[in-house]
């Protein structure tokens, strides 16, 4: 009951927080208390699992909950200041970007602590409702456009995977997720089949190729908390549905050779990037795609230490990012230099660009040492190569462009001035990620 | 008893609709065609719902025809600023749906020889090839979406998408009411939002800060 109770409240509690819908300061306020008791009630859960009933809450699961509380946490403080009304002229108000958001988070929460496949699906559809105007939040041409992308992409994937979800039911009768992982694995070609459908269709919103166009899209043109809430937590949610489904049936060998055609396509595009957010997002496309061949080799523990030091480096460096982009009005990788005069903006964008590319001793160069060793043990020499190649090329990129934009000389003679709650969440997050690798180095688990 | 032919007879209209829309440059017959379309499918869920002594399978024709036929129809009517005159600003229909014809034969052979004929996929009528049908209206969606512009045009393509996952669900085996339902509040709740879009934007276009 107890159990219920608080799997209840994780739910509800961020529409309850919509009651002040009538007020801004009221409804900023209770986002702010729904955040962070989300991330007390979601630590509260790591006591009481394995959870097992109308939800699903397990070792992996607590994992992926507390990556969508603390960056929700961390995004609706950084709103606070970022999003301001007098800036907002489109579809979206101050007032509907706060109650978006908080439908964004429940609906996320929805989907990934059901324990039925139907719903869970119905879930990831829910967050593609809740969050396609918040990104039009900066209203322009193109960002009606990245919205457009988005909800035609995605909505196109999820269907592919809606398929997938009717198979298991025909196959089982029965869509709770306890009863089929736990029943005898049938190997059929129709179960194959809905597997790999799955990893077509929820791959979308994971960012698997090759229907992870409208990824970049999406995260240059949104507000850079809710680039934040994509990166960081869409989709490791909609990656622990795939995982879910996976767990029927392993296609390993699909599941290893997909994510690293992601890797190379993805590092071949972010090589020629011109766009500060839109290298993130590449980035993003890389690290998901090396955690979900961490989920598909069995190295469950390195896939969530890469997401939980991903979520939050890659946070901080759209926080960052935003930070640069308020200040110089500028999103354009060549126009913008002399970052270093910003001290806590330019040390958080670079921590957190070491973070996401792998950089010892960050969570993630743990992550991806566990995972890359374990595709070795696996076998799968030829993968383990090519992703060492354009693993390196990514890092290369991307810390070569994060280097001259702080340490060039800077073009204009004023001192920028930094919004000191933005630039203080975006360097909290880059340390959080920093912290996390150095606690699993010192715990021993890459020994 | 169920009728195969009859179940072939209708499955084979809601391609045809398909193709109609295909064809279509001006909005208002498009728009129409979807709410056939989704009408022809929930005539399926009441025929088999009779047919198999089955309640849930008439509840969710009610279900398609007044959320796909009509609110979503209504929807698109919105979207349009009243003006359903309207065409839209692409060449090439008539050659789109010749191209449109050659896909859907190769489409309907590779599925029906290398991907039904081998897994063993029964339906309720208990033959495997109607499954076929709902593969052919998703591919369609998917070609209307890639080969039109407009906000429209991809929106109807987008529900043609969603109303092959209907077929193919009500053919097969249908999934838990609950969930059913869920499912069409959620892609309700998708159009409503495409039409609040649709009102600003109606055409899309190549924007060079998208680009790469």
């Amino acid at each position: 009951m107890r159990h219920t109770l608080l799997e209840i409240l994780l739910l509800t509690i961020p529409i309850i927080a919509n009651i002040g819908f009538f007020n801004t300061k009221l409804l900023k306020a209770l986002s702010l208390a729904s955040s962070s008791l989300e991330l007390i009630i979601s630590l509260l859960l790591y006591f009481e699992i394995p959870v097992k009933g109308i939800f699903l809450i397990d070792n992996v699961t607590i994992s992926f909950l507390l990556i969508v509380s603390s960056i929700y946490l961390l995004s609706v403080v950084y709103s606070l200041k970022y999003i301001e009304a007098e800036e907002i002229k489109g579809i979206v108000s101050e007032k509907l970007y706060y109650v978006l958001l908080n439908f964004f988070v429940a609906s996320m929460i929805f989907s990934m602590i059901i324990n039925d496949y139907g719903l869970m699906w119905v879930g990831v559809e829910l967050t593609t409702v809740a969050s396609a105007l918040l990104i039009t939040t900066e209203y322009s041409e193109i960002s009606l456009e990245a919205a457009w992308r988005y909800i035609i992409i995605v909505s196109a994937g999820v269907t592919v995977a809606l398929f997938s979800i009717i198979l298991i039911y025909y196959e089982y009768h029965t869509l709770t997720v306890t009863s089929i992982l736990s029943s005898q694995p049938k190997d059929s070609l129709i179960i194959k089949l809905a597997v790999a459908l799955a990893l077509i269709g929820f791959g979308t919103k994971v960012g698997v190729f090759p229907m992870y166009t409208w990824l970049p899209d999406a995260h240059s043109e949104s507000p850079s908390p809710i680039s934040a809430l994509f990166s960081a937590s869409l989709l490791p949610v909609a990656m622990y549905v795939l995982y879910r489904v996976y767990e029927i049936y392993p296609l390993t060998d699909l599941f290893v050779a997909l994510p690293t055609l992601s890797i190379i396509t993805a590092s071949i595009i972010l090589f020629k990037q011109w766009h500060i957010k839109r290298m993130f997002a590449y980035s993003t496309i890389e690290n998901m795609n090396l955690a979900l061949i961490g989920l598909a080799t069995g190295q469950v523990f390195g896939a969530v230490i890469l997401l939980l030091a991903h979520a939050f480096g890659k946070a901080a460096a759209f926080y960052s990012s935003g930070v640069i982009i308020k200040t110089f009005n500028e999103k354009k990788i060549d126009e913008i230099n002399g970052l270093y005069r910003m001290r806590i903006t330019s040390s958080s964008l670079l921590l957190s660009s070491m973070a996401v590319t792998g950089t010892p001793p960050f969570g993630t160069f743990v992550g991806e040492f566990l995972i890359l060793k374990t595709l070795v043990q696996s076998g799968f020499i030829i993968e383990f190569i090519l992703l060492v190649i354009f693993l390196a090329l990514i890092f290369i990129s991307i810390n070569y462009n994060v280097s001259r934009m702080i340490f060039s000389r800077p073009k204009y003679d004023r001192l920028p001035k930094e919004p000191r709650l933005m630039s203080l969440v975006s360097l909290i997050s880059s340390i959080v990620s920093l912290g996390i690798g150095i606690i699993s180095i010192i715990w021993g688990v890459i020994g | 008893m169920v009728n195969t032919q009859l179940l072939e007879l209708i499955s084979a209209s809601i391609i045809v609709s398909a193709l109609y829309i295909q064809g279509q440059a001006y909005f208002k017959p498009a728009i129409y065609a979807q709410a056939i379309q989704s009408a022809l499918i929930s005539v399926l869920a009441f025929y088999l719902g009779f047919a198999l002594s089955l309640i849930d399978y008439v509840i969710l024709g009610i279900i398609i025809v007044v959320l796909r036929s009509f609110i979503i129809t209504y929807f698109l009517f919105r979207g349009l600023k009243a003006k359903p005159g309207i065409r839209e600003s692409t060449r090439g229909v008539a050659s789109e749906l010749v191209v449109n014809l050659a896909f859907f034969f190769l489409a309907v052979f590779i599925l029906y020889y290398f991907v039904l004929g081998r897994i063993g996929l029964t339906t309720e009528a208990g033959t495997a090839t109607l499954t076929i049908f709902s593969f052919i209206l998703f591919f369609q969606g998917l070609f209307l979406i890639v080969t039109r512009r407009s906000t429209v045009a991809q929106i109807i393509g987008f529900i043609e998408e969603e109303n092959s996952i209907v077929l193919f669900g009500v053919l097969t085996v249908p999934i838990p009411f609950l969930i059913e339902v869920s499912i069409f509040l959620d892609v309700l709740g998708l159009v409503v939002i495409t039409s609040l879009l649709t009102l600003q934007k109606l055409e899309h276009t190549r924007l060079e800060e998208l680009m790469g």
